[in-house]
């Protein structure tokens, strides 16, 4: 949304003591997305910047997970194309705060005696409960439309392709003494742009929604014991951070 | 999976409907309209296949067309190949001369003709010794290309670089012959930007070399060498700018 604070190519094999051709690898492997490779041109000539803190993070996170994993596995866990079978114990969406009876209702009526969800419910889960503090029943209902519609579109993959966010707007009309307000939700790439008396009640980092269960199913898989303590409290502080960011907006 | 797939052959000219094979081959003209899925493809002849290609074993030697993505675990093109998808092949050889529109993707390529990629080449391993254009950006483990002809990419990435011109006579009469197919052109790589953790560069022309150990052999130009560990530049080679970084 905002301007993201960029690093150049250089700096982060410096910082994070990587070559170039494990940055490569990284890549065609579809461990880094494509849309994360900003060109610019410089004095030097064009150089290749990154949004500072998402490639520092997922260089981080390839690190310590590819002890454990193949590389070719790893894009499977971590980044793009998303394996629609899986399924999410409703478990470990409880445990993420993802999941309360009410939610469940609204999202996925016939599943809920199921003990297990599909991805796609899970991820309407995830972006619901990070709605539901700062939107209405009806605003809800409305993102959970929007996002059913969008479903047999593959919405699934173009988030994770193109970074998609969600926005819920209000804007209040006022006409002849009487005043309506209005609810929008918009689905676009990140940066969109909204008319001054627009206001932005929530945004959601689609993505980041998705790598959270995608992240959180591979390590419950692995090691249902230990995943809790790995899981790094910094990661958590920066997911309340952002609801609460959220909300405040 | 499990059931019997049908093979088939046209020798004479003929047209197939796509569908799933055991194994194809085509040794006089043949077209199969729509998309087609076996264990094994053999174009001696001319083939077409419209639609979307996704077979084990693909061996050209004739002349083969693809009006759609190509996967094959194996592909080697010996006459010439044109595709208008992206390809995706695990092996992928050549000898002769192909062209394809979209991405490449390889676990191993090597050229030893000449090609032309519309959009990015992607391998582990990448060999070629003939002259090429890719339009993007190339990037493999491994990079080795063995100048013959004029070679233009926009990018090279990858963890080893290495580009010479072979001097022996026998390289020599070669580039000769590819001077007189490319119309007189160079045995010389050209390219924006290459980016490498050892690299090796001889007849290269760049705007940008970036690299860990970087060796600028002889007849290069290069505006700005920027590394980190070692430079060696040849004497017989232009380099506007060294950083070291």
């Amino acid at each position: 949304m905002t301007d993201e604070k960029l690093i150049s190519k250089k700096e982060v094999l410096e910082k994070m003591g990587i070559s170039y051709g494990q940055l490569y690898r990284w890549k065609r492997k579809g461990l880094i997305p494509e849309i994360w490779f900003i060109r610019r041109s410089t004095f030097t000539g064009q150089e290749t910047f990154f949004p500072q803190d998402k490639i520092l993070e997922r260089i981080e996170r390839i690190k310590a997970m590819k002890e454990e994993h193949p590389l070719d596995d790893l894009a499977e866990l971590i980044t793009t194309h998303v394996n629609a079978k899986l399924r999410v114990a409703l478990a470990k969406l409880e445990r993420l705060g993802w999941l309360d009876d009410e939610l469940l209702r609204t999202c996925c009526p016939d599943e809920v005696s199921d003990e297990a969800v599909s991805i796609w419910e899970a991820f309407v889960l995830g972006v619901l409960s990070r709605l539901r503090r700062a939107a209405r029943d009806e605003e809800i209902g409305l993102v959970r439309k929007t996002l059913e519609s969008e479903r047999g579109g593959g919405l699934l993959d173009r988030v994770s392709e193109n970074g998609l966010n969600l926005y819920l707007l209000r804007k209040r009309v006022t006409s002849g003494g009487i005043s309506a307000q209005i609810s929008l939700v918009a689905l676009t790439e990140q940066g969109a742009v909204f008319d001054p008396e627009i206001e932005v009640v929530t945004t959601v980092d689609l993505p980041t929604v998705l790598q959270r269960i995608k992240l959180d199913l591979a390590r419950s898989d692995e090691t249902p014991d230990r995943d809790r303590d790995e899981t790094p409290a910094g990661e958590d502080a920066a997911d309340r951070e952002s609801d609460e960011r959220e909300v405040k907006r | 999976m499990s059931e019997q797939r049908r093979s088939v052959s046209i020798s004479g000219s003929g047209r197939l409907g796509g569908g799933e094979y055991q194994r194809v081959t085509i040794s006089g003209s043949g077209r199969i309209d729509g998309d087609v899925t076996a264990e094994e493809l053999r174009i001696s002849g001319s083939g077409r296949v419209s639609g979307r290609t996704e077979v084990g074993q693909i061996a050209i030697s004739g002349s083969g067309r693809f009006g759609g993505a190509v996967r094959a675990d194996e592909m080697r093109v010996s006459g010439s190949a044109k595709i208008e998808g992206p390809l995706d092949a695990k092996e992928f050889k050549s000898s002769g001369s192909f062209h394809t529109e979209g991405d490449v993707a390889a676990e191993y390529f090597k050229s030893s003709g000449s090609f032309r990629v519309g959009g990015d080449v992607e391998a582990d391993i990448f060999k070629a010794s003939g002259g090429f254009d890719i339009e993007g950006l190339l990037s493999a483990d491994k990079v080795e290309i063995r100048l013959a002809g004029r070679c233009t990419v926009r990018e090279i990435g990858g963890e080893r670089i290495h580009v010479e011109r072979p001097e022996s006579l026998g390289a020599a009469l070669l580039g000769g012959l590819a001077k007189m197919l490319t119309g007189g052109g160079m045995a010389e790589l050209r390219t924006t930007q290459i980016e490498g953790d050892e690299i090796h560069l001889e007849n290269t022309i760049a705007d940008v070399v970036r690299g860990t150990r970087v060796e600028i052999g002889p007849g290069c130009k290069i505006g700005t060498v920027e590394y980190t560990e070692t430079l060696k530049v040849h004497d017989d080679a232009v380099v506007k700018e060294r950083k070291k970084t």
